[in-house]
């Protein structure tokens, strides 16, 4: 079992994580992110909201009523996660999938399961796909916001491993001043974070395992992580180990449906409520984690049961339509993700013209080794993609000895990538001045430096000027790549708020606007220029012109 | 006409010009002298492109020498200085080759400014008077898309002049002109020709050839095939072959 409840995996950085994604290159699951001209963005919201739009409508009617017409309760999952759910051959199988059969009996129908990715669950389930959400979802009160829970069904959350008999650790209290070992980027790390720990006094490990073995072999004093998985891991192959203190910050699972299904809602509550009462619940519980129910863990449950979505509270408010409430709430956040978008791009060009200039003049150089290794770099970052550059830099470096943090990871992949692209703007600006310019110059007696600087060069930047604002703009695009080391750029910003809000098509359209909203001008300054210039790149027109333009 | 007395400024001995195996120039020899005018006259293909650009060095001599001034101009070694040679030799392009980011008065005050390192003020100050010389005082902020042909091929001749050379090239200045544009460029070139500048113009313009000339080349093939003043070659050639290239050109 893994922590997958704060943030879904691919948003994790880590090479742990992006090797373990089925499909590295890509990692990101929305249908309308995949380095998308900002048309086919558009176009694609738009079909995107119709589709949405209209699914809803025909489900409006109670959704409870259209389940039990329809004859079976469709329960979307990841199924990846033992002992919770997991898939194996064409069954399902875990704590989550008996307990969903059992919700369904209750409701007097069969349930059909179906399996997808952690990602794009929710908007899956805003858009109908099916009815409820059982796949250990931890309840957040930001996804309260947008979605409806239920009563919570399992206890879980942060605990602490200590080796047997390690008096000095009894509690959270005790772990300052003690070496931690977490699993990197997890809930567990973020959770001895928040209890004040400095940096140097938390080891973060690849695996929980790795975490877990440094504890045992005296390395570490605690590790800390989500109990149920502890548990397992200790059970398997630590017996050295046990787990202390119980739950200090608890995350609790809950049954996930839509906002404005009360009925839904009501009937999976009441459902809970009688598999916990007559035996049932034990006995899927003993059979998946594997000990026995412990005593007081139902008169638990029943005390948080208030953690789920009120009935009457799940009753307002629509997923589909945009909005606003949640638009001001996220907004901050992702005009933080636009400004570190912004500023990255902002660097790559700062850094990639004047690079891409020198690797063009060293292409155009007659030395010839010069011109071979211009024409190597270009032909390698334009022969392979971008992500293969930004995880090269970043995860393959420093096993060369250079590591890199995030964020100069980030500035040198974007510079170099454009570097090369705009090497070969510079080449074919340079080729196309006429070759009566260098002549000229020469004849007046500039070496040949001067005559690029004075000469060539000038007329290349106007000239240059359209295709170096496309590649701005498609950095400005491309940036969004970043996030795959873990950058908070724009679009991981708003993944993450789509996958964790209700209401994707606000997220999605504030994204747009956003991305709009940075490229639109760049693309109007470029044409106010390119008229101001237009003299100087249309050169030897014949007859006399108005100064309008130049002035 | 006297005879030039002058010292030669400019002494073309056996030059000779390959582009890979064709031979364009033949051993051309020639002399010019302070102050002369010298009519280049030719086919097209004959060669006279080639020659000017070999005497400034655009083009580098295959063999020969060529004597500007007092130094050997025509090899390559370390100790010549091309820029500075060329800084005493204005050329003229048939295609102007004007730079069409600058205006015209930045056009001419280029080469001073950063060339020779003359002040903003002072460069600015001379370009103007010799876009004066050249009757473009009032197109001094216009930029080259926005004039004439004659008038860009002036602000050309402006350029040329803005580094006070010994020698003026001009390769068929008029050439790429409509009709009614070649006067004003033939008549700055006039203007220059009597202030004793000394002046190798390629050209098809016989009447220029006849009035401002001291003296005209019949350029044949990569060889001189025929030297003379203006009147006798352009009247009474000795050479067939000029005759009859002087009875095509007349005759158009
Ligand atoms: N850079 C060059 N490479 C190869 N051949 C050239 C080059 N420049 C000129 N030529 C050839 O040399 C000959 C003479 O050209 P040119 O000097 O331009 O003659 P003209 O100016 O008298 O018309 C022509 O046949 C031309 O094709
Ligand atoms: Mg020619």
């Amino acid at each position: 079992m893994r922590h997958r409840y704060k943030l879904p995996l691919s948003f994790r950085p880590g090479l742990r994580c992006i090797l373990r994604c089925k499909n590295f290159m890509h990692p990101i699951v929305w249908p309308w992110e995949k380095r998308l001209s900002l048309l086919r963005f558009l176009a694609a919201l738009l079909v995107f909201s119709f589709l949405l739009l209209g699914v809803h409508s025909a489900y409006a009617e109670s959704s409870l009523q259209s389940i039990r017409n329809r004859g079976v309760l469709v329960i979307g999952t990841d199924a990846t996660y033992p002992p919770f759910e997991l898939k194996t051959g064409d069954n399902f199988e875990g704590f989550d999938i008996d307990f969903g059969n059992e919700i369904g009996k209750e409701m007097g129908v069969p349930v059909r399961w179906d399996n997808i990715n952690w990602d794009g669950i929710f908007a899956a389930l805003q858009t109908n796909k099916f009815d409820l959400v059982i796949s250990d979802v931890v309840i957040t009160d930001k996804r309260k916001k947008e979605m409806a829970f239920s009563r919570p069904y399992f206890l879980s959350g942060q605990t602490i491993v200590r080796r047997k008999e390690d008096g000095r650790i009894r509690s959270s209290k005790d772990l300052p001043g003690k070496l931690v070992t977490v699993q990197q980027e997890t809930t567990g790390q973020y959770a001895v974070e928040k209890l004040g720990l400095p940096a140097q006094q938390i080891r973060k490990f690849e695996t929980m395992q790795d975490a877990l073995l440094e504890v045992r072999n005296g390395r570490g004093d605690a590790a800390v992580g989500d109990l149920p998985a502890l548990r397992e891991m200790i059970r398997k192959g630590y017996p050295e180990l046990e787990t202390v203190g119980g739950i200090f910050v608890h995350e609790n699972y809950a049954v996930v449906a839509r906002r404005g299904e009360p009925e839904l809602l009501a009937a999976v509550n009441e459902a809970i409520g009688k598999i916990m009462a007559d035996g049932r619940y034990a006995h899927i519980y003993e059979k998946w984690i594997r000990e026995p129910l412990p005593a007081n863990y139902l008169v638990g449950l029943d005390k948080v049961s208030s953690q789920g979505t009120p009935i009457a509270e799940g009753a307002t408010g629509s997923s589909f339509t945009i909005r606003w409430s949640l638009l001001r709430s996220v907004l901050p956040l992702l005009l933080q993700g636009a400004l570190m978008t912004l500023w990255i791009t902002f660097l790559g060009l700062l850094i990639g013209i004047p690079t891409g200039l020198i690797v063009a003049l060293g292409r155009l150089s007659p030395f010839r080794p010069l011109s071979l290794l211009a024409i190597v770099f270009v032909e390698t970052v334009r022969g392979t993609p971008l992500l293969l550059q930004i995880f090269a830099i970043y995860f393959v470096l420093p096993s060369l000895g250079l590591s890199l943090p995030q964020f100069v990871a980030a500035v040198v992949a974007l510079s170099l990538n454009s570097a090369a692209y705009i090497a070969e703007i510079f080449r074919a600006g340079i080729q196309s001045i006429d070759k009566g310019q260098m002549e000229a110059a020469r004849a007046v007696g500039m070496n040949s430096r001067q005559a690029l600087r004075w000469v060539i060069l000038p007329q290349t930047l106007r000239r240059v000027l359209p295709p170096l604002t496309n590649e701005a703009v498609a950095l400005l695009k491309d940036s969004s790549l970043i996030s795959i080391i873990g950058l908070s750029e724009l679009m991981r910003v708003g993944r993450e708020q789509a996958s964790n809000s209700g209401s994707p098509i606000t997220i999605v359209l504030a994204l747009a606007l956003l991305y709009l909203l940075m490229t639109l001008p760049l693309t109007y300054l470029v044409r106010r220029l390119e008229a101001r210039w237009e003299p100087i790149s249309r050169p030897r027109v014949r007859g006399v012109r108005s100064r309008q333009a130049t002035s | 006409m006297q005879e030039n007395i002058q010292p030669p400024i400019l002494t073309v001995s056996n030059l000779h010009k390959k582009f890979g195996p064709s031979e364009v120039l033949k051993g051309v020899d020639m002399v010019m002298r302070q102050g002369e005018v010298v009519a280049l006259i030719g086919a097209s293909g004959s060669g006279k492109s080639t020659l000017l650009r070999c005497i400034n060095r655009l083009e580098t001599p295959t063999s020969g020498t060529i004597r500007f001034r007092d130094s050997e101009i025509s090899g390559s070694d370390a100790g010549l200085d091309l820029n500075q040679v060329r800084r005493e030799i204005g050329m003229v392009f048939q295609q102007f080759n004007l730079f069409p980011h600058l205006t015209a008065l930045e056009n001419v005050a280029l080469a001073p400014r950063r060339v020779l390192g003359m002040a903003e003020q002072q460069a600015e100050k001379e370009a103007r008077e010799l876009l004066e010389q050249v009757r473009l005082g009032a197109k001094a902020d216009s930029y080259p898309a926005e004039l004439s042909g004659g008038q860009q091929q002036r602000v050309a001749i402006a350029r040329a002049l803005a580094l006070r050379p010994a020698l003026l090239l001009f390769d068929e200045p008029t050439s790429s002109l409509d009709p009614e544009l070649v006067g004003e460029v033939l008549a700055v070139m006039r203007d220059l020709a009597r202030e004793g500048r000394t002046m190798l113009v390629a050209t098809h313009e016989m009447g220029f050839a006849r009035e401002a000339a001291s003296r005209v080349m019949f350029l044949d093939e990569g060889r001189v095939l025929e030297e003379g003043p203006p009147e006798q070659i352009l009247e009474a050639p000795r050479e067939e072959r000029t005759r009859a290239f002087l009875a095509r050109v007349l005759n158009r």
